[in-house]
């Protein structure tokens, strides 16, 4: 499970501000090319490593599912998908079984008759806004608090960053639990919950690079020129500080993705008759045992990729951004 | 190390401030009659009117909140209002269950550290490339949807575990009849494979920027057996980033504690959260994830003095 956060006692040591490395540099002085910017370079180490690229090819494809489908909500019939989603057909679900994965319904029918492809096509839509819109909400408050943390020091530094301590005590998941028994369930308090309670992982990442970055000459420089602190902070020194946050981005959808599904299964997520992998799951767990294995198995495969894409891409990049794993 | 351990403690108590303020936040300050929250859906005006009554809500917030946290410290969490019982004696009952599984599941992660170092040591191998990818696959199982495999493949097909329930336990956290024991296996490994891979995962990494610091070419410069540099110079070195992550990782593992309880209908804090959340009763949820957070507060705790005791770089920093 990605949901949890090992960035906060890096953060500090991990001075994750990439560099081309020394021996592309020669080799680009020895073929006579330009050398490469941040991202170029970035690109290339990771295209060697091939679980990244996987990943990347997995999230891409989970992204325009999701895309698809978003459009879809907005066609009259509310879904681009073989069958409507939410439409029963008791005659494909002899004894409420279902039927198995044929020609016309390539993941079979569930115990209502319901295409298990459309459901799970749909679901992918409602994964991909939670793990974007979540992350989203997280991010806006992490890299406003991270960098004034970082930037100004002192007490200011130390209430947000004795705050963040607070909300990491908190097994994140017990934590989101709370929040949405309080809330009660709902996709934009899904949105909500895990969006408020990941943003300090987002502000603590960064606040130790902006402290690293911060003791900068070009900072200096800025100052000179009489820049507010403001145009420094958001200007000059956060964009060189997100490496490590592009990184944390990626896994954070996948933390997300898996925290709405794993909601959603102990029936406080996503609500009926909407259709989520993890609501999926827990609503055809029950027919595994009389055989009918398609309907758990598709939805379960789908949310286990995806995860998997977007964990193997952000580790990917993180070597591929980490300095200190150049050759 | 005095000074750490004063400064650790300090911390550790604002972190519980914390805690308090935010758990009293989301249970009285959110919703917009706490005591019709806490008295539950059906509850009488009459039952709601002596609950606020007795949680001094009539009172000033401030005041709310310092009875809130008496209340704590003497092991009052309240009364669920679907069982009608104080939610103290209930998280004593699952306590020991839930402990059980976690200890359980460490005990297997610990499995990581060997086969991350196997892995760096061995990197770009044929061995290497399938234990990483095989890590990260592993990784990527939501909790739930391993447990429900496991369920399926060792209990239903191969009919070896038992599929659901906890057996009894006669020796508080110890499993200590074959009962118990079985019906541990199959949520312990299924919580443990998944921090396994996250942990050999980082133990790989670990390793890797170890072998290949000056020290190590030091080691091996002077003619040391590989033995003795792997053991005695790179392993001490590459353990401590991975043991301060195992701590922080504790938490994921009480998370997924939840998640495997109720996957595998083990009695235990999870489950009894679980069903408290279908009632949305609200007293039992925050009282099991006041304990839960505490225990993952204090074991950080442990885990932070132990890494200052190994690592004299910690204790002395700033």
């Amino acid at each position: 499970m990605p949901d949890r956060d090992t960035s906060g006692k890096q953060a500090t040591e991990d001075l994750t501000i990439s560099t081309v490395s020394e021996r592309d540099l020669i080799e680009d002085k020895l073929v006579g090319r330009k050398p490469l910017g941040l991202w170029a370079d970035t690109w290339r180490r990771l295209k060697r490593n091939h679980l990244a690229v996987v990943g990347l090819c997995i999230v891409v494809v989970f992204l325009a599912i999701g895309m698809t489908e978003e459009i879809g909500n907005f066609t009259p019939n509310g879904y681009l998908a073989p069958y409507d989603p939410n439409a029963t057909n008791y005659e494909i679900s002899p004894r409420g079984l279902g039927s198995p994965p044929s020609w016309s319904h390539p993941f079979g029918a569930d115990y209502l008759g319901r295409d298990v492809f459309s459901r799970t096509l749909v679901a992918t839509r409602i994964s991909m806004l939670v793990g974007v819109i979540a992350v989203a909400i997280a991010l806006i408050i992490g890299l406003i608090l991270g960098p004034i943390s970082g930037y100004y020091g002192g007490w200011v530094d130390s209430v947000i960053m004795r705050t963040a301590d607070v909300f990491f005590a908190f097994p994140y998941i017990l934590f989101v639990l709370l929040i949405m028994t309080v809330l009660g369930p709902g996709l934009w308090n899904v949105f909500m919950a895990i969006g408020i309670l990941s943003w300090a992982t987002y502000a603590r990442l960064n606040r130790g690079s902006v402290l690293s970055v911060k003791a900068m000459e070009y900072v200096e420089a800025a100052r000179a020129q009489g820049a507010s602190d403001l145009r420094i902070i958001f200007r000059h020194v956060l964009p060189n500080t997100m490496a490590p946050v592009y990184v944390a981005i990626a896994m954070g959808i996948g933390g997300a993705i898996v925290t709405e599904a794993a909601l959603s299964f102990l029936g406080i997520g996503i609500q009926p008759p909407n259709a989520s992998w993890g609501k999926m799951i827990s609503d055809y767990l029950s027919y595994l045992a009389a055989g009918s294995w398609w309907m758990l198995t598709f939805p379960s495969v789908f949310l286990t990729v995806t995860v998997f894409g977007f964990i193997s891409f952000g580790n990917g990049l993180r070597d591929a951004t980490d300095p200190k794993l150049k050759e | 190390m005095i000074t750490y351990i004063v400064r650790r403690l300090f911390q550790l108590v604002i972190v519980l401030i914390g805690v308090t303020i935010i758990t009293f936040v989301i249970m009285f300050a959110i919703p917009g009659d706490p005591a019709r929250q806490l008295a539950g859906k059906n509850a009488t005006p009459e039952r709601i009117a002596a609950i606020r009554l007795q949680l001094g809500l009539d009172k000033p917030v401030p005041v709310q909140y310092f009875k809130f946290v008496g209340r704590l410290i003497h092991g009052d969490l309240g009364e669920s209002y679907q069982l009608q019982r104080p939610v103290t004696q209930m998280i004593r009952e699952n306590a020991p269950n839930t402990i059980q599984l976690a200890l359980a599941a460490v005990l297997i992660e610990l499995l990581g550290i060997p086969l991350g170092i196997y892995s760096a040591l061995r990197q770009y191998t044929f061995w290497d490339t399938t234990l990483t990818t095989a890590a990260l696959i592993i990784w990527g199982i939501p909790v739930f949807v391993l447990g429900l495999f496991m369920q399926w493949f060792f209990g239903l097909k191969l009919n070896l575990l038992p599929l659901i329930g906890a057996g009894d336990n006669v020796l508080w956290v110890i499993p200590a009849n074959y009962n118990s024991f079985a019906s541990l296996i199959l949520p312990a490994v299924t919580l443990g494979l998944i921090e396994v891979a996250y942990i050999s995962y980082m133990q790989r990494a670990a390793m890797l920027e170890v072998i290949r610091s000056d020290y190590i070419r030091t080691a091996r410069a002077k003619g040391l057996s590989e033995r003795k540099v792997v053991m005695k110079h790179a392993f001490k070195n590459a353990i401590i980033p991975v043991m301060t992550i195992a701590g922080i990782d504790l938490g994921a593992l009480m998370g997924g504690a939840i998640l495997t309880e109720t996957v595998f209908a083990r009695p235990g804090i999870g489950l009894m959260i679980y069903q408290a959340i279908g009632a949305r009763d609200l007293p039992v949820v925050a009282g099991g994830v006041l304990f839960a957070t505490l225990i993952y507060v204090f074991a950080n705790l442990f885990v932070d003095l132990g890494y200052a005791w190994v690592d004299p770089r910690i204790r002395l920093e700033g």
